[in-house]
């Protein structure tokens, strides 16, 4: 799922590190779309472009001061940040549901199917279930879609997701779960028959 | 208890291995667990085949520069510093046509007013001159004697420019048939453009605002 960093992204990242901005600009193409979707996933499509293009100028402008291994998942991390400060600043759209205050993830619950019956939609058709989950990812919480987003669409792993976001692999885990539990219980509210993949 | 809390991470390959085994060891009894574990890996792989957005235009911010891009500001400065300044001496030029035309009509009206002169009777101003050096080549023995009659008609040549300058600036309509008959017997100078003041104010304006167009695109890298 994820491309494999090959030897000339290191070779790039320390010629950008030392102010090659031809190196970084090959860097940048390389993630361009990426982050894109990332953003318009997370802010929807009229501010992704904004929101990139000004986290990956940060990211040239503190290019010296980068010490990690890993391009990627540091420019990630100014784009994540970058789009939920922007959400946060917005308060257009209230985020629902709320987080509970409780840590329990046993007490989540889970939406029980629709009882079976002719006059139910039946969303196997992959199409119709995709769209319910491009609402549905725009309706969960937004630290709980951005942990989403970077696992099951961006394959970060919950270590890398805990660096990004900068939080534990336990805050981690506990978000991915609540999100994709969210957007299961939407899908199947919708009429999902669940398990076909 | 069904540890439906672990269940993505079990999906997601987080768990320690301990609580992999034990999550593991539930499953293969509890088929509640496994239905929700499937609902869950079908969403993770919905989420995962979401169309993918393009954005409308390069993101890559433009960071770097030619590296002929700083010689040119600073060559377009310098050429728009020295076009101001030939602007100026070009317009100056032109503010001052009399000593424009009376600098070319110095020079032919002599020429002019020499045959004039000699025709009014001082003949020997012109004549003197040439006989000299016609006698003074042959031999060196007249050389004091030609000495002599040069300097003496030296003087009068001289006092002849005086007579044909006198005569230009006195009588404008004969300097400007000087300039007139100047200009036609001689060919149109090609390079006379060049002193125009229109042409470096344009020049010396195209490149400041290159200097200045040049100076953005190097601060906005």
């Amino acid at each position: 799922m994820r491309p494999e960093l090959g030897g000339a992204s290191d070779v790039l990242l320390d010629r950008a590190r030392r102010g090659d901005a031809r190196a970084f600009e090959q860097l940048a193409l390389e993630i361009e779309r990426p982050l894109y979707r990332h953003a318009a996933r997370m802010l929807g499509h009229d501010d992704a472009e904004d929101c990139v293009q000004d986290a990956l100028l940060s990211a040239w402008r503190s290019m010296a001061s980068f010490e990690g291994t890993s391009f990627r998942g540091w420019v990630f991390r100014i784009v994540t940040n970058r789009a939920l400060d922007r959400l946060r600043s917005r308060k257009r759209r209230p985020e629902l549901p709320l987080d509970p205050p409780s840590e329990n993830d046993d007490s989540v619950s889970w939406a029980e199917p629709i009882a079976t019956g002719p006059e139910v939609a039946d969303l196997a058709a992959d199409r119709e279930a995709l769209l319910v989950v491009e609402d549905a990812l725009a309706m969960i919480p937004a630290d709980q879609r951005a942990a989403l987003l970077l696992r099951d669409v961006e394959g970060f792993a919950y270590e890398e997701i805990a660096t990004i976001t900068s939080t534990e692999i336990g805050t981690v885990k506990s978000r991915i779960h609540r999100g994709r539990l969210a957007v299961r219980n939407i899908l199947i509210s919708r009429g999902w028959k669940g398990s076909a993949g | 208890m069904h540890p439906f809390g672990d269940l993505s991470a079990y999906l997601d390959g987080a768990l320690s291995s301990e609580a992999r085994a034990s999550v593991q060891a539930h499953l293969d009894t509890c088929a509640l667990c496994r239905t929700r574990l499937a609902e869950l890996r079908g969403t993770a792989r919905l989420i995962a085949a979401l169309p993918m957005p393009v954005p409308s235009r390069s993101l890559v911010p433009r960071v770097s520069v030619p590296v002929w891009l700083a010689p040119l500001r600073t060559f377009s400065t310098f050429a728009s510093g020295a076009a101001i300044f030939l602007f100026l001496a070009s317009a100056v030029i032109a503010a001052f046509p009399r000593a424009q035309s009376a600098g070319t009509a110095a020079a032919p009206a002599p020429a002019l007013s020499q045959p004039a002169v000699s025709g009014a009777g001082d003949s020997a101003s012109v004549q003197p001159s040439s006989q000299n050096f016609q006698v003074s080549a042959p031999s060196g023995a007249p050389a004091p004697r030609t000495a002599d009659t040069v300097v003496a008609s030296a003087t009068p040549a001289a006092s002849a420019n005086e007579i044909g300058r006198q005569d230009s600036v006195g009588v404008p309509s004969n300097a400007a048939a000087a300039t007139r008959e100047n200009s036609t017997a001689q060919p149109a100078n090609p390079f006379a453009f060049l002193l125009s003041p229109w042409l470096w104010l344009v020049l010396a304006i195209a490149f400041a605002a290159l200097s200045f167009a040049v100076g953005r695109r190097l601060r906005s890298a």
